[in-house]
């Protein structure tokens, strides 16, 4: 049972590092990006291809596929979403396009890597394992939690503390108030994307390192839990997203406990719906959906 | 205010015309402001005076027509490249995010010209009614303390020209005071001034020269005293006292 629900918590901090990049960009830009699963994807296989051909240690490894998510999520607003700035239906039209980009992507994934699933080298991450009151935890868990504690507490100061979070609320409130006042409306945006990009994928890179590999459905499994997190946890709240993440890792894990594994996606989307029904806004969306 | 009509403009406006989709919203407007100087636009509602200071400050871009400042054309710049030249807008609806707190929505002003721009401090002491409220989320204020705030948040960046839409719209009348009163002290610290209002009496006692706007194009200009006595300004615009 404990072990259930530590496990539960490792897959849900991958699940919250993945819908904060959902969050993120609906939250201040008012788009759902839907090519973000794709950048996931990508991330893990960057990471695969840079460990393998260089062998370079996991930290520099991270912030290379972090530098690689965001470039590729600035790449997302130019292409999928910028054309469309000022049309009627801009945000139905983006959310359009970034499903084609994100399957161009995958189908380039696929070009690259054909169809069979890439691993990360053998022995590329020390196989330590550790054993804490009986419950077992291995060193990638353990790094994976970490890293991605420390993604979101950065996180949410940027947000809450610096210049560029300010202006990034600023533009979430109300984008001619912020242009009015001099920021500058184009790179924020750029910079949204790129944050909430190299999140998600180090999201991908760290499921991949958790599994030892990665096929090119790796994002499209992730996808609907990262709708849920973002719905449970009320979009555009970050910190909504984030206890929601582990709510869900949790829910699945004593699903997995108390049934069987074919059970679980019933059980998170059934939480899902109940939570609609109950709270519409999400557990954390109390009075401003886009909270930051 | 001969000196400040001789002085050279900082401000430029030729011939610009503005239109939203079929709607010509102004037409071939020009004028010059002096620096130091304080004009006022004004007119009836939906003249085109706020869409010609959409157009100065960059929200919009005009179809035709320059926009100088300092001598620098600045028509096809983005708004916040304005800004940092010293430009700034304090828009109709005063605009200032309500879910920031006062204090960010300083920062917010002033972060575009770090190097020139004014201290917290020193904009608390010129409002003492924000610097109670600093921590609060902006959308707290009354719709008086608002308007302070927005005027602060401009003059936080130390702008060369400010730009004032309808900044007495919606207050009570001793707001509407408070409100002129700051703008005698803006332009009494050297900070040249385009007013808009539709308080056209207010408006051009504060202003050395004005300009009527009918229907997007300048259909009266002159130095502010005269236009007060104008009997087709009075007629159309100030009414009787």
């Amino acid at each position: 049972m404990a072990q259930q629900l530590a496990n539960g918590v490792f897959a849900g901090s991958i699940y919250t590092l993945f819908a904060i990049g959902f969050t993120l960009v609906f939250g201040i830009l008012r788009h759902l990006n839907l090519a973000h699963p794709a950048i996931f994807t990508a991330g893990a296989f960057v990471g695969i291809e840079v460990a393998t051909r260089t062998e370079i240690p996991v930290w520099i490894l991270f912030p290379v596929i972090a530098a690689f998510g965001a470039l590729a999520g600035v790449l997302v607003e130019r292409i999928a979403f910028r054309p469309l700035r000022g049309r009627d239906d801009e945000h139905f039209a983006g959310l359009i396009s970034s499903v084609a980009l994100g399957g161009v992507v995958i189908a380039l994934l696929q070009a690259r890597y054909g169809t069979e699933p890439q691993s990360f080298p053998q022995e590329y991450f020390p196989n330590q394992l550790f054993e804490f009151a009986g419950i077992r935890v291995t060193l990638t868990q353990l790094v994976t939690l970490g890293l991605a504690l420390v993604l979101m507490l950065g996180l949410a100061w940027l947000v809450s503390a610096t210049p560029l979070g300010r202006a990034m609320r600023a533009v979430a409130e109300n984008p001619t108030a912020a242009t009015v006042v001099g920021v500058n409306v184009g790179r924020v945006t750029a910079g949204t994307y790129a944050l909430s990009s190299g999140l998600g994928a180090i999201a991908g890179a760290l499921l991949a390192l958790n599994l030892g590999q990665a096929g090119r459905e790796l994002g499209a499994s992730i996808e609907l839990i990262g709708f849920a997190v973002i719905i449970l946890g009320g979009l555009g709240s970050l910190w909504g997203a984030m206890a929601a993440g582990v709510i869900l890792g949790l829910a699945e894990a004593l699903t997995i406990h108390l049934f069987d594994s074919t059970w679980k996606s019933l059980v998170a989307f059934a939480l899902l719906f109940a939570v609609l029904v109950l709270r519409p806004r999400g557990l954390f969306g109390h009075v401003k959906v886009r909270e930051v | 205010m001969s000196d400040h009509e001789q002085a050279a403009p900082i401000l430029e406006v030729e011939s610009v015309n503005v239109a939203y989709g079929r709607v010509q919203a102004v037409r071939d407007v020009s004028f010059a402001v002096p620096e130091g100087g304080l004009i006022a636009l004004v007119g009836a509602n939906g003249a085109g005076k706020s869409s010609v200071l959409a157009a100065v400050s960059g929200l919009v871009r005009p179809g035709s027509g320059r926009i100088r400042l300092e001598g620098n054309d600045i028509t096809r710049w983005p708004a916040h490249k304005r800004v940092g030249a010293g430009l700034v807008l304090v828009p109709e609806g005063r605009q200032i995010l309500g879910t920031l707190t006062v204090a960010e929505n300083l920062l917010l002003g002033a972060h575009r010209r770090r190097r020139q721009a004014a201290s917290e401090t020193e904009m608390y002491e010129l409002f003492p009614v924000l610097a109670e409220r600093r921590a609060l989320p902006a959308s707290a204020l009354s719709g008086g303390e608002q308007q302070m705030l927005a005027i602060a948040r401009a003059m936080i960046a130390k702008p060369r020209v400010v730009l004032l839409d309808e900044p007495s719209m919606g207050l009570a009348p001793k707001m509407v005071d408070e409100v002129f009163a700051v703008i005698e002290r803006i332009r009494a610290s050297g900070v040249t001034v385009v007013l808009v209002e539709q308080n056209a009496r207010r408006a051009l006692r504060a202003a050395d020269t004005g300009h009527v706007l009918e229907t997007g194009a300048i259909a009266h200009s002159g130095p502010a005293a005269d236009l007060l006595k104008d009997p087709r300004v009075v007629k159309a615009y100030l009414g009787v006292e």
